[in-house]
């Protein structure tokens, strides 16, 4: 029955989107959790803290990610797995986006590439000037 | 003092909520946060976080059922984007006292023939418009509950457009993801059916969340220590929620959204009074 109603074209892209979704969210609950069980034995508690190593403070999402990747200004094992767990978590939705590019590209659908394109400029852009 | 195990228990419930109904759940956190002792901006800036989690979690079923419209959001997602970067720039000229009474007299539409709003079966329009039928706006899904293939067409391309873009020039604007609008539009303005308004509400909510996290990125609001819980409850509430969703009767579903929706009718009141 349920096979009736997929049978268009962009099951493929339903498919593809669905699998980069639970990945995303699944890599980035384990990266969360060894984060937090590692601050857990670092700091004898769970408490939310107001410290200032724990507040991000970036010039906008891209730097975020190429500062942590460089292993800058985060000396902290557990700071550094709960921060790549939530720039997993935040990068996903936009890889969403590209994967619907760069699909409806290959399909040749010229209406929804543009459309697809048109939100990832506006999310490039919002994410790069802030 | 509200520590992180109580805040991904709480982030479960208002996941599984948030996913259900497609409100992505910041106007239900943001509440209880503040009222446990977290400063309002950085619950603001944090529960971002939440919603891109119920989102991505809930969303990964939905769309694998086909329950979530790609199409549609794609379609949408133009709009709420500019609304969102414009309503996050104009902040500053316009007074968001008059967007908190407009928000909410228009939720308020969504208690319009209550009784009827809540036992009507879905009756997808016969007709679409010229837009609508030229972008591919229709779809069917299979409906667990009910135990058939529903089809339906999507109407009113450009008024429900307009329709997102006012959301996300409220998302941008006040801060929130503004969900309970985007559902609302979504099934008064485009006649979708409840579980398809909900589902693709998911899907788009984690955009314009995106999208408004990155305004916080330099503001140093964003806590870590409140995020990775708030981020893995969410996860898990919105993946469980995306495998209950389709299950659920409309009227239950129906029931939650009025009931949520309700709350935040009240909280948007509220703050427009005490703008005043």
């Amino acid at each position: 029955m349920k096979s009736d109603i997929i049978g268009s074209g962009e099951s493929k892209l339903e498919t593809a989107i669905s699998y980069l979704l639970i990945i995303g969210v699944i890599f980035s609950l384990i990266l969360e959790a060894i984060g937090l069980t590692l601050f857990y034995y670092s700091f004898a508690n769970l408490n939310i803290l107001e410290n200032e190593v724990v507040f991000i403070r970036e010039e906008n999402f891209f730097s975020f990610v190429i500062t942590t990747l460089q292993g800058e200004n985060i000396q902290n094992s557990a700071i550094l797995f709960m921060t790549l767990g939530l720039i997993t978590l935040i990068s996903t939705p936009y890889i969403r986006v590209i994967t619907s590019v760069i699909y409806f590209a290959w399909e040749k659908n010229r209406k929804y590439l543009l459309l697809t394109l048109f939100v990832l400029i506006i999310l490039t852009v919002s994410l790069t000037l802030h | 003092m509200l520590d992180m195990v109580t805040l991904l228990l709480i982030s479960i419930i208002v996941g599984f909520i948030g996913a259900l109904t497609g409100l992505g759940g910041a106007s239900i956190l943001i509440p209880i946060l503040v009222f446990l002792g977290i400063p309002v901006k950085e619950a603001i800036a944090s529960s971002m976080v939440a919603i891109i989690a119920t989102s991505s979690g809930a969303a990964s079923s939905f769309v694998r059922e086909r329950i979530t419209n790609v199409k549609v959001a794609m379609y949408l997602e133009m709009f709420t984007s500019v609304g969102a970067i414009i309503g996050a720039t104009i902040t500053t000229i316009v007074a968001p006292i008059f967007l908190y009474f407009f928000f909410a007299a228009f939720l308020l539409t969504s208690f319009i023939k209550f009784k009827d709003s809540i036992s009507r079966s879905y009756v997808s329009p016969k007709k679409q418009d010229k837009l609508s039928r030229w972008l591919e706006l229709q779809g069917s899904y299979f409906d667990k509950a009910k135990n058939q293939v529903i089809e339906y067409k999507v109407n009113h391309a450009l008024l429900g457009g307009l329709g997102m873009f006012i959301a996300g020039l409220a998302a941008g604007m006040l801060g929130i993801g503004a969900g309970a609008f985007k559902v609302t539009v979504q099934e008064n303005v485009l006649k979708m059916p409840s579980k398809v308004a909900s589902a693709t509400s998911d899907f788009i909510i984690g955009m314009t969340a995106l999208a408004g996290v990155s305004v916080y990125f330099s503001s140093g609001l964003l806590n870590l220590t409140l995020m990775t819980p708030m981020a893995i409850g969410a996860t898990i509430g919105g993946l469980v929620g995306g495998r209950v969703l389709n299950k659920l009767h409309g009227k239950v579903l129906r029931m939650l959204f009025l009931t949520v929706t309700f709350l935040i009718v009240v909280q948007m009141l509220y703050k427009g009074i005490m703008s005043i």
